[in-house]
């Protein structure tokens, strides 16, 4: 009964006479001052220095990009199709880091040699800057698809792999024992005892990988491409326009943003959704509690 | 049902501190147990309860001796209640009982096992929306639903409230006599031994078999019938005679 009490107090914090004061400290208002906050910032910048541009002339050249217009001279409207050359650059190079992200972790987790043999190697590349293997990459393979696509794997998959591999290593002792005493191995004892378990460390792992994945992608493009979102950066960087290469930096930011944010978080929260149930179902549990006593 | 042999076990284990000598949490036990029997195992802390059901589990090995479970010349299946639940957070009481279950029949020994611990209707939920008493019947569905020749049960109402434990208790004794089951019981309560078990052995320190003794009483068994509670007045009165040798063992020990 204390806990149902207890719930029931903590959720009804809303009514009052506090309503305006309530939005004010909501988190969508604390995120949107700080979006306001740094415009503000940016554009006193740019009062002081003049290769930063206001954003109102980055905004304006971003929306021709999109829309075509003139630049100074005309253009196409070429957003979406760097866009489009990007996207497949990137989701490929995570979907390989996640494949062999978690194999590798699950050896490494699963296997003292291969921890020995491994963990040392994988530590280093973590270590290692995504802009080393966009020059290394470069230098193999010349301009193309493969040298990004490689870059954005080699960047990513440690993380992934690291991840996975703490996820391994905290499955609860209880349940693997409970999972050998019942003889279960195999495929079953990976997805319904490691996998679940790791999901929480594998969700911060694919998030790492998108945001080192998306850097990554960038520099590829930047030195090996002749096309993409980081080739059109590079482009309006060497033409010695400013507003052009930050219009891209803020596309790209508002990208990595948005995938976050609608896709990533809601993936996480289906795979919670047992934590979820949990949470929501607190008060009818206090009242099964008794009914259990009574009707045992 | 299966026959379980433990012929002169030994178990020992390695001296955790340098100087002094290795724990011995089993000596010299035999017994042979088999049919529709329920027999429970008691003693004192540290007396090697346990570590029997982990030998006889296959988690743990022999020092010396031999535990062998058969079943008509194949291998026997062992079902498993421990003391926690232990179920998968993230998973439905449904896939929890599947988890552990092979072959064409599994949903309806699901039913029928989560029926027989009275959990019909909890089937979608997950561990965490019931109560530990129920978790724990979940727990023993599941060991039941294997079908298991032998069922080991490692304490599996010590963890949970008196009231609650008292109902469980109840529960395990219709779900065995329906069931038909061989089981192996650990526990340290000597009453709750003499409620459930057709037989108790008694362990002393140090993992030596100290008695074996029958409990004749019909089924159903109440914590409050005289009967059952006259055999449990007896049986501890046995244990606190054990315990007052060991410990007159002890100073001798230090004494000499």
């Amino acid at each position: 009964m204390s806990s149902a009490t207890v719930a029931a107090s903590s959720r009804a914090p809303g009514r009052g006479p506090n309503r305006i004061g309530q939005v004010f400290r909501s988190d969508g208002f604390a995120r949107f001052a700080s979006y306001v906050f740094l415009l503000v910032l940016w554009q006193l910048l740019s009062l002081y220095e003049e290769r930063f541009p206001p954003p109102a002339e980055v905004f304006g050249f971003l929306w021709t990009e999109v829309t075509g217009g003139s630049h100074g001279g005309v253009v196409r409207g070429e957003f979406w199709e760097h866009f489009a050359a990007t996207l497949p650059r990137f989701t490929i190079g995570i979907a390989i880091s996640m494949l062999l992200g978690v194999l590798t972790g699950v050896l490494i987790g699963g296997s003292k040699a291969a921890e020995a043999l491994l963990k040392d190697t994988l530590l280093m590349l973590v270590a290692l800057p995504a802009i080393i293997w966009a020059f290394l990459t470069q230098m193999w393979l010349g301009l193309g698809d493969y040298a990004v696509v490689i870059t954005t794997f080699l960047s990513a998959f440690p993380f992934v792999a690291v991840n996975v591999v703490q996820g391994i290593q905290a499955v609860p002792r209880d349940l693997r024992r409970m999972s050998g005493a019942f003889h279960i191995a195999g495929y079953r004892r990976l997805r319904h005892l490691l996998l679940p378990a790791v999901a929480g460390y594998l969700f911060a792992g694919l998030r790492f990988a998108v945001i080192i994945g998306w850097n990554a992608v960038l520099l590829g493009e930047w030195f090996s491409s002749s096309e993409g979102v980081g080739w059109r950066s590079r482009y309006w960087y060497d033409a010695n326009r400013y507003q052009g290469f930050v219009a891209w930096v803020v596309a790209f930011i508002a990208f990595i943003v948005l995938l976050d944010r609608l896709v990533l978080v809601r993936l996480q929260r289906r795979a919670f959704r047992w934590r979820d149930a949990q949470l929501s179902d607190m008060e009818r549990q206090a009242d099964e509690i008794d009914v259990g006593v009574t009707g045992a | 049902m299966a026959t379980l042999q433990v012929e002169h076990l030994r178990k020992t284990f390695p001296a955790i501190e340098r100087g002094s000598g290795p724990t011995t949490a089993i000596d010299d036990l035999t017994f042979e147990i088999g049919g529709h029997v329920f027999v429970s195992v008691v003693g004192p802390s540290g007396c090697g309860k346990s570590t029997l059901l982990n030998i006889v589990s296959g988690i743990e090995t022999a020092t010396r001796g031999s535990v062998t479970v058969s079943q008509d010349g194949r291998p026997a299946r062992l079902g498993y209640v421990f003391q926690e639940p232990r179920l998968l957070p993230w998973r439905t009481v449904d896939q929890n009982m599947r988890y552990v279950l092979d072959g064409d029949d599994v949903r309806s020994r699901v039913e029928e096992y989560l029926r027989m611990v009275g959990l019909r209707d909890s089937g979608d939920k997950f561990p965490g929306q019931l109560s530990g008493g129920m978790q724990q019947r979940v727990g023993i569905a599941r060991a039941f639903a294997v079908e298991p020749d032998l069922l080991l049960m490692d304490e599996p109402f010590s963890h949970l409230d008196a009231i609650t434990a008292r109902s469980l208790r109840e529960q395990l004794q219709a779900i065995w006599t329906e069931a038909k089951k061989t089981v192996l019981f650990v526990t340290h309560d000597i009453a709750e031994a003499v409620q459930l078990s057709n037989r108790v052995l008694i362990l002393a320190p140090g993992g030596r078999l100290y008695a074996d003794v029958p409990i004749d009483l019909p089924y159903p068994r109440r914590a409050s019938d005289h009967d059952v509670a006259m055999a449990q007045a007896e049986l501890l009165g046995r244990f606190e005679t054990m315990q007052e040798e060991a410990d007159a063992a002890d100073v001798t020990d230090v004494a000499s």
